[in-house]
């Protein structure tokens, strides 16, 4: 720190006085606007990120830059100094522009650009005043000024193709500032494109000798300039958004049980931030609802922090890839949010338990269901078509018999056994499982219900068309059910069925004008129904005043 | 008299063909589905079609339907479904134009041969049989304010007999009196009741089951 702030203070001084001393107004107004930012914003990114190494690099940049001003100087040696450095910090802005944010430099091709450009600064440089392009140089040993300006002219169009090379990487990564609220970001790394544009046109103009050099210069330079301030800026965004982590903390505090993702999404600036909790038991990764998702794992301009708890995954945030420069504000949101994001991966875990819980109890019922479906259609294509041909049989048999009035009285009471087993047949069939429900759907199925009911019913249903299996064959049971209930125990007058459908749930009512005191804990008749339509994700009511009266609803999803 | 018929079981299938036969009626087609029944009938129009309810390819409602599809387009045809349960509300929708040549029976009905072969040709020529079950169910229905409270035990076997589409006639043979006692019983319980009263015995028939039904 400390050498930080000495560097920055030599730096300035330096800049200064040899501004004063060689290049007065403009051009050293423009001087001291690139090196005095690249300082400060050095410093300040520095003491803000230790950790980084990118305020060093700034800081480095602007001394070094200040140092070229000695090769105005009048001092032999200072002047050599300031000629050997002179092209170090074009070399330098690419390395701090490609190292942002962290401050190292990521990606092979991105490290070849930036040794590519320090070796042209210094090796190229450094042959060409050997050659004598410079006579004044201390370092010059021979003189030979076609073949330097030859080096010269592949220095500055290889230190081009590098800066040309360079913003081209900076805007291919560069964050969408459409889709996340990431404009300083965006802005940021425009700005360091732009930068490295600018630097290579003046290389350019330097070497095709353009009459406007010293505009073009001015215009390098001022862009130059700007690169630190937006720096600046995206330093102080980052500063809001660790403002934002304090919101997020009071958000917390204040419902620690609600939804973590819009605080969270709110205090990261990313709309679209999406969560998903790693739940250990089932190994997998699981939306707060507890259904199971896969992680998208960093494509489709997507990232993903996986947030660890005892080296055991808890949480992943899934976010916009912008977000992956700013990880002190990832740690800070993470940080903050640690027990908060622990009880909702205990919540998303407790709901994927449910879901499978409800899921297998669908199941069981669907799979009994099918079974109970199978043993009717064996019965009524077996048994009940064998013994209906066999009462045939006997009939004919009885009608030929018409001369020996015995034989055919035996044969006609043989028939009436075997009608009334029959009659026997169907009812367990039926009770098995209604084929009229497969065959033709609720309202023909309750009508006979209603019909055989031992109290008056009135039957009204609202629901036109068929609807899935399972919720017909539960509507059916509740309303079978609630009659025969109606008959043992309510002592009603009438009932009433009402069956209608809206916004995507049947409503099954049941009133009868009996003594009332129904309960579904009571009587497993009840409460088995009950567990029947919640199984498959509905609800039973029951209104049942020890004065009178039992009303019960059901309510089933159905799609 | 020509009759069709579509049952999936062979053993009824067969079953019919020779009873109806044996009573002199000629069974022009039988088959195990609902559509080759629905192509015959649309090219030679039987004088009535039999029908499985439950009929391949699902046994859902193929029956259902076939028989509903050539009441509508062949009104000439007889529609007489068999099934193995009997359900008020299919009865009601296979009624709900007209009791006029339409028939639905248990399947056990065929083992009385004779009175089987009757409701047969009574379809046939445009009249009615519902089953006996359908119509003591309406009968045994719970009302509030029961108004067949007031029928005697007799007037009651009329009721029964002239919902399941019996004849004045049929109701005098079945109770063994004669066709004028037959007839002041029916007007005496249309008065009771106060059902406007017709002379079409199958117009009849409807209106009785819809007075029990309501």
């Amino acid at each position: 720190m400390v050498a930080g702030f000495g560097t920055l203070v030599v730096s300035i001084a330096l800049a200064l006085a040899g501004d004063e001393l060689v290049r007065p107004g403009l051009q050293a107004l423009l001087f001291n606007w690139i090196t005095v930012p690249y300082l400060i914003s050095g410093t300040i990114a520095w003491w803000r990120r230790p950790a980084s190494r990118l305020g060093p690099l700034m800081i480095a940049t602007g001394f070094v830059m200040a140092l070229t001003a000695l090769q105005w100087s009048t001092v032999p040696v200072l002047l050599s100094v300031g000629h050997l450095l002179d092209l170090v910090p074009a070399a330098m802005f690419l390395h701090v522009f490609l190292a942002y944010p962290t401050g190292r430099v990521a990606g092979r091709l991105r490290q070849v650009v930036v040794v590519a450009g320090y070796a042209t600064a210094v090796v190229l440089q450094l042959t060409k005043i050997l050659l004598g392009i410079n006579p004044d140089s201390l370092f010059t040993v021979t003189t030979k000024p076609v073949l330097a300006g030859r080096i010269e002219q592949a220095e500055l169009i290889t230190m081009s193709a590098l800066l040309l090379v360079g913003a081209a990487l900076l805007l291919v990564r560069r964050p969408s500032a459409i889709r996340v609220r990431r404009r300083p970001v965006a802005l940021l790394v425009d700005s360091f494109g732009l930068a490295l544009i600018v630097l290579a046109i003046l290389f350019v103009a330097g070497l095709r000798g353009w009459s406007q050099i010293e505009t073009v210069r001015h215009v390098t330079f001022a862009v130059l300039g700007l690169a630190p301030v937006v720096f600046l800026l995206g330093l102080l965004d980052a500063r809001l958004a660790r403002t934002d982590v304090g919101a997020l903390l009071m958000d917390l505090r204040a419902d620690p049980a609600g939804d973590l993702r819009e605080p969270l999404a709110r205090a990261l600036h990313d709309p679209s931030l999406t969560l998903a909790f790693w739940l250990p038991k089932y190994g997998s990764w699981a939306d707060s609802e507890g259904h199971a998702v896969t992680l998208p794992g960093g494509s489709d301009g997507r990232a993903t922090r996986v947030i660890y708890r005892d080296h055991e995954p808890v949480v992943a945030l899934e976010f916009d890839r912008s977000l992956e420069d700013e990880h002190e504000l990832l740690d800070a949101v993470a940080a903050a949010a640690g027990i908060a994001l622990e009880n909702s991966r205990l919540q998303a875990e407790l709901r994927a338990r449910l879901h499978e819980l409800q899921g297998s109890r669908a199941r069981v019922i669907d799979a009994e269901q099918q079974e109970r479906k199978r043993l009717e259609r064996n019965l009524h294509d077996g048994a009940q078509q064998r013994l209906v041909a066999l009462a045939l049989e006997i009939g004919l048999l009885a009608g030929q018999s018409a001369g020996d009035a015995d034989t055919k009285a035996r044969l006609m009471q043989a028939k009436q056994q075997v009608s009334a087993s029959l009659d026997e047949l169907r009812d367990v069939a039926r009770g098995i499982h209604p084929a009229v429900l497969t065959g033709h759907g609720l309202a023909v199925a309750l009508e006979s219900l209603a019909a055989q009911a031992a109290v008056p019913v009135t039957l009204e249903v609202v629901a036109d068309g068929r609807l899935p299996e399972h919720v017909e064959v539960a509507a059916y049971y509740v309303v079978s059910e609630s009659l025969t209930n109606i008959a043992k125990h309510a002592h009603a007058s009438t009932a009433s069925v009402r069956v209608t459908r809206s916004a995507g749930r049947l409503v099954v009512e049941v009133v009868d004008d009996g003594v009332g005191g129904a309960d579904t804990e009571r009587g497993s008749g009840l409460r088995g129904l009950a567990d029947r339509v919640e199984a498959i994700g509905g609800r039973l009511r029951i209104w049942s005043p020890a004065d009178g009266g039992t009303r019960l609803e059901a309510e089933i999803p159905c799609g | 008299m020509r009759v069709a018929i579509a049952e999936d079981s062979v053993l009824l299938r067969e079953g019919l063909t020779r009873i109806l036969g044996d009573a002199g009626l000629d069974v022009v087609a039988a088959y195990d589905n609902a559509d080759d029944l629905l192509r015959y009938v649309r090219g030679f129009p039987p004088e009535v079609a039999i029908l499985d309810i439950r009929l391949p390819p699902t046994h859902n409602d193929e029956g259902m339907r076939a028989a509903l599809q050539i009441r509508e387009r062949h009104p000439g045809v007889g529609v007489l479904v068999l099934s193995q349960y009997l359900e008020l509300g299919l009865a009601m929708q296979l009624l709900s134009e007209s009791a006029d040549g339409v028939g639905y029976l248990l399947k056990d009905r065929i083992s009385d041969v004779e009175d089987f072969t009757g409701a047969v040709r009574r379809v046939a020529a445009g009249g009615s049989a519902i089953d006996p079950k359908i119509v003591s169910t309406l009968l045994q229905r719970r009302r509030s304010d029961d108004p067949l409270a007031a029928l005697t035990p007799r007037e009651r076997q009329v009721l029964e007999l002239m919902a399941t589409g019996a004849s004045n006639q049929g109701i005098a043979d079945d109770l063994v009196v004669t066709l004028r006692a037959a007839e002041k019983y029916v007007s005496g319980i249309f008065t009771k009741l106060g059902i406007p009263s017709t002379r079409s015995e199958s117009r009849r028939v409807l209106a009785v089951l819809l007075y029990l039904r309501a």
